[in-house]
């Protein structure tokens, strides 16, 4: 195969002249999608790698992942029946200082928690601060429709401010979590826990295969991008190549993912991972999980009192 | 029942996708504590006969005994068996990525030891071991798919050779790695060998085939087996790696050297 | 259509999170028996798409997030309980990851993604693929259109749970507790942003990667479609019925969408909507731009004259119309198992005879 054909004779041309190397001050900036593509892999393999965060000495990551991770679930479920937002403030606070404490830092761990989620949902909830979605006392009026006052509501302001700190609390107390617990812990513990084997054993497979994936994106925009020369709007083009992307991506990665298990097998994998640690329960977690209940009944309880 | 080879193949054939051939009627055999090379071009289904050999795949047609016992698909599903096989099997893949799956390299390489219920001191110790063995304590605590090609195909190894298997299946094990390292994994194969493993590689490097390798197999671009040999009788028959697509015509023979310098292209042909 | 913790009352999550506790039990026990040792990777390839997929979302005012699941496509490859195992752990993922769609919420959410979706969306699937061969276009056809109906369904289910929660929990001076809207205004956004953008993502990935898979990877698509002949010329010719096969797609389309009919017209601010929807109040203007198309048919209202201020008459409709609205989803759900299941028992004689 190899040197059986002559090289063709344009290969060894130079096409310098087709192309003139020099600035035009024309920029082509790679197409959105491309960006988002690319973009968004990034953005997965680093909210999805917690290992560093995990390995640091501090308060959380000195915990049993079981006791946390049940912790995490009672006071997400106070968060849930609180209906006051300085309450609800009051436990957003209690995440920062949890997080001053597990050595995250702070403005990252804020970054981290507002940008995606809360945003969404401030967006997603505007409309109810109107008096349209949510009738009542009308405290910013915007003028009259067929004789009814319009405007923003107490109702609705309240409405709206109460579901972006819960929301913006909820996801801190998971990201908290998740932020100090390395995956293959947090994944023993669910399988400890309540959650079916098969669906921890696809857990953690679908995990590693997301950087696969991950992977698979970024050389397909890589490969994409040094391949195009063509200058111009080439957003369609991009798009249509995602569209194909996709079956193609699902092929490779597959391909990939089937090697991936024969390796497990190859390795006396029969359906079910042991780990390494065989992590024991101890004083100090019992402590944890029994303290944050209190706190999350003393949460449900205060808010209870300031009036329902 | 001593004369037995440890492994023996008959007719293998093999396709992907019921379309894409990868071995046709390949028939081979192993005898304990040899070192045999598997040459051939690229795509001419090396790779595919070790996975056959390592009971990941089966073939279409043929049959393949290893230890004294048929090696099929619902033998593997056998819980005895398969434990057996695979304590007695490592594998190193030729792509590293696939690998390697386990959050960080110490779990990495503890996952075979774990998974075939070895005490917990004993991988602890034997981890430490592979790990200076293969010099790699700096990366013990990072996500293994995140390492270069090389440190990848170092946490690959090691992780099969913490189970210490009696046979040794590696596919292109020098690839990728620097020339030192190279030079190392060589001589560690010579010191397995001499140790009494079975070792089954694949390879593209001629040059040490001598050294490394008491037995090779020649695939044909066919996809069947074109030859069988001494390393040094298969090397000085330049006929045969010409046809098997091995060696450029222009691949110089100093000895049983092999040695090959650029020639300009046109001269011929 | 992730709903994150605090969209829902703690009652709801918990209402879902036990239903949904027998379906993943039924779903493992089910792969485990069904799907081979071998396509595990398969399983767990199948979650981390889906993971993937879901991250490409856009908030709609008035619901959730809007985005394509896949969990269609896996139920075409693996079969629906397959899906649901696979949905569920791309929905762990992200809630555990990425808050979005939340941890106490996964029930509410598998509800939706992990089980309305994939068995409404291989029903129809089966439906409207009929008897033909693995490699037909129609077949990649109707995998896509099963990706668009499931994943309306999905949205719709959502849209149900969104919107039931201002009826059900409010405080006494009216202040919703949870999400804040109703369903009048709920299911119109969600169905509209789910008719038009996220269900033609879902058509063209669940369309794109079978029509893939037709071409290059058959044996993967045969795992879950024995007896299945591969090409059309394997076909016997006479047992055709695409006539009938297309009315009842058409029949189940209507059904899945006919809630949005039936609700759209309640809206509550159906009347006022040139201010509420003013785009530039919330730095959007895709999205409300279609409202506006919407607009002209919420003005002949069933409902129209009810007093949005006091919001007491309305709260009746709501409930009824919430009832409904559950009612044909479990009626649609009900059907396209049961039709499903009767194909499934034609199939095999379709070959032989
Ligand atoms: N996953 C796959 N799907 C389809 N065809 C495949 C697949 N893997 C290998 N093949 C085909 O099978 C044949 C043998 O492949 P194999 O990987 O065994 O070759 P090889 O000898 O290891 O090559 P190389 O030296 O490049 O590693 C090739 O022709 C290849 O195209
Ligand atoms: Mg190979």
């Amino acid at each position: 195969m190899a040197g059986g054909a002559t090289t063709p004779a344009w290969l060894l041309e130079s096409e310098a002249g087709a192309f003139p190397i020099g600035c035009s001050g024309r920029r082509r900036r790679g197409s959105a999608l491309e960006k988002t593509l690319d973009g968004l892999a990034k953005v997965v393999r680093q909210a999805i790698t917690s290992e560093e965060t995990a390995a640091r000495p501090g308060l959380l990551q000195s915990l049993d992942a079981r006791a946390k991770l049940l912790s995490v679930v009672a006071l997400l479920v106070a968060v849930g029946l609180v209906r006051h937002i300085p309450v609800l403030a009051g436990v957003y606070l209690l995440t920062l200082a949890l997080a001053a404490a597990s050595r995250i830092g702070l403005w990252g761990f804020v970054r981290r928690v507002w940008l995606f989620i809360p945003v969404f949902t401030g967006l997603i909830v505007a409309p109810a601060m109107f008096s349209f979605v949510t009738p009542g006392e009308v405290v910013l009026p915007l003028g009259h429709w067929f004789g009814h006052e319009v405007g923003l509501t107490r109702q609705g302001l309240t409405s709206a401010g109460l579901i972006v700190c819960r929301v913006a609390t909820s996801i801190s107390l998971v990201v908290l979590l998740t932020l100090t617990t390395s995956w293959p812990r947090l994944l023993s513990a669910l399988r400890t826990l309540f959650v079916p084997r098969l669906l921890v054993l696809v857990l953690g497979m679908a995990y590693r295969y997301l950087f696969v994936l991950l992977d698979s994106i970024s050389e397909m925009v890589i490969a994409r991008r040094a391949r195009t020369i063509a200058a111009g709007r080439n957003g369609r083009g991009a798009r249509a190549a995602a569209g194909f992307s996709g079956g193609a991506l699902f092929g490779k990665a597959h391909a990939l993912s089937e090697e991936i298990h024969q390796a497990m097998l190859a390795r006396g994998f029969r359906g079910e991972a042991r780990t390494l640690e065989r992590a024991r329960l101890r004083a100090l977690d019992g402590i944890w999980l029994l303290a944050c209940l209190a706190l999350a009944v003393l949460v449900v309880g205060g808010d209870r009192a300031l009036g329902l | 029942m001593s004369t037995e080879p440890l492994l023996s193949a008959e007719g293998l054939c093999y396709s992907y996708l019921e379309r894409f051939a990868a071995l046709a009627d390949v028939s081979l055999e192993v005898q304990r504590g040899e070192r045999l090379a598997l040459l051939g071009a690229n795509g001419c289904g090396k790779s595919t006969l070790l996975k056959i050999l390592a009971g990941l795949i089966f073939p279409d047609r043929g049959s393949y005994r290893a230890f004294g016992e048929e090696v099929s698909e619902p033998k593997i599903e056998d819980e005895q068996f398969s434990r057996g096989f695979r304590a007695r099997v490592g594998f190193v893949f030729q792509n590293s990525d696939a690998q390697v799956f386990s959050p960080t390299v110490r779990e990495e390489i503890a996952f075979g030891p774990l998974q075939l219920g070895l005490a917990p001191g004993e991988i602890e110790e034997r981890m430490n071991d592979v790990v200076a063995l293969l010099e790699i304590g700096e990366l013990i605590e990072r996500a293994p798919y995140q390492l270069s090609a090389g440190q990848k195909k170092r946490v690959a190894i090691a992780s099969v050779l913490v189970m210490n298997p009696e046979l040794l299946l590696l596919d292109e094990p020098t690839a990728g790695l620097d020339p030192r390292s190279r030079h190392w994994l060589l001589e560690l194969m010579g010191e397995l060998g001499a140790a009494g493993k079975t070792i089954v590689f694949a390879t593209h490097e001629l040059e040490q085939l001598e050294w490394v390798a008491d037995r090779c197999l020649v695939l044909s671009e066919a996809h069947r087996l074109l030859a069988e040999g001494a390393p040094s009788e298969i090397l000085s028959d330049r006929e045969l790696l010409l046809r098997a697509n091995l060696i450029h015509e222009h691949t110089h023979q100093r000895g049983a050297l092999l040695h090959s310098h650029p020639h300009e292209r046109g001269h011929h042909g | 259509m992730h709903i994150p913790d605090g969209y829902l009352s703690p009652a709801t999550c918990a209402v879902t999170g036990a239903a949904m506790v027998p379906v993943i039990g039924t779903a493992c026990a089910r792969v485990k028996r069904v799907v081979k040792d071998r396509h595990a990777p398969l399983l767990a390839l199948g979650a981390a798409y889906s993971f993937l997929v879901m991250m490409f979302n856009i908030p709609i005012p008035d619901g959730t997030t809007a985005h394509a699941v896949g969990a269609v496509l896996i139920a075409v490859l693996l079969g629906p309980w397959a899906a649901v195992v696979c949905v569920s752990v791309a929905l762990v993922i992200q809630a555990l990851f990425f808050g979005d769609g939340g941890v106490l919420a996964l029930g509410a959410n598998a509800l939706n993604m992990a089980f309305v979706m994939p068995f409404v969306g291989y029903g129809v699937y089966r439906l409207a693929a009929g008897n033909t061969s693995l490699t037909s276009r129609r077949r990649a056809l109707a995998a896509g259109i099963g990706g668009y109906v499931g994943l309306n369904a999905a949205a719709l289910c959502a849209a149900i749970e969104l919107g039931l929660q201002p009826t059900l929990f409010h405080s006494a001076n009216g202040t919703p507790l949870y999400a804040p809207f109703h369903l009048a205004q709920t299911i119109p956004t969600m169905a509209l942003a789910h008719l038009t953008i996220a269900g033609a993502a879902e058509f063209i990935l669940t369309l794109g990667v079978v029509a893939y898979l037709q071409r290059a990877n058959l044996p993967l698509l045969r795992i879950n479609h024995p007896g299945v002949v591969d090409t059309d010329e394997e076909l016997a010719p006479t047992r055709r019925l695409p006539a009938l096969r297309w009315a009842l797609i058409g029949i189940a389309t209507m059904i899945i969408l006919s809630p949005l009919g039936l609700l759209a017209p309640g809206g509550a601010y159906g009347e006022d909507a040139p201010i509420d929807l003013n785009p530039h109040s919330y730095g959007l203007s895709a999205i409300p731009g279609g409202l506006q198309h919407y607009n002209g048919f919420w003005k002949h209202t069933l409902l129209a004259d009810y007093g949005f201020a006091s919001g007491r008459h309305a709260s009746l409709g709501y409930v009824l119309s919430a009832a409904l609205g559950a009612l044909a989803v479990g009626a649609a759900i009900l059907l396209f198992v049961a039709v499903g299941r009767a194909v499934a028992r034609r199939r095999p004689d379709v070959q032989t005879g």
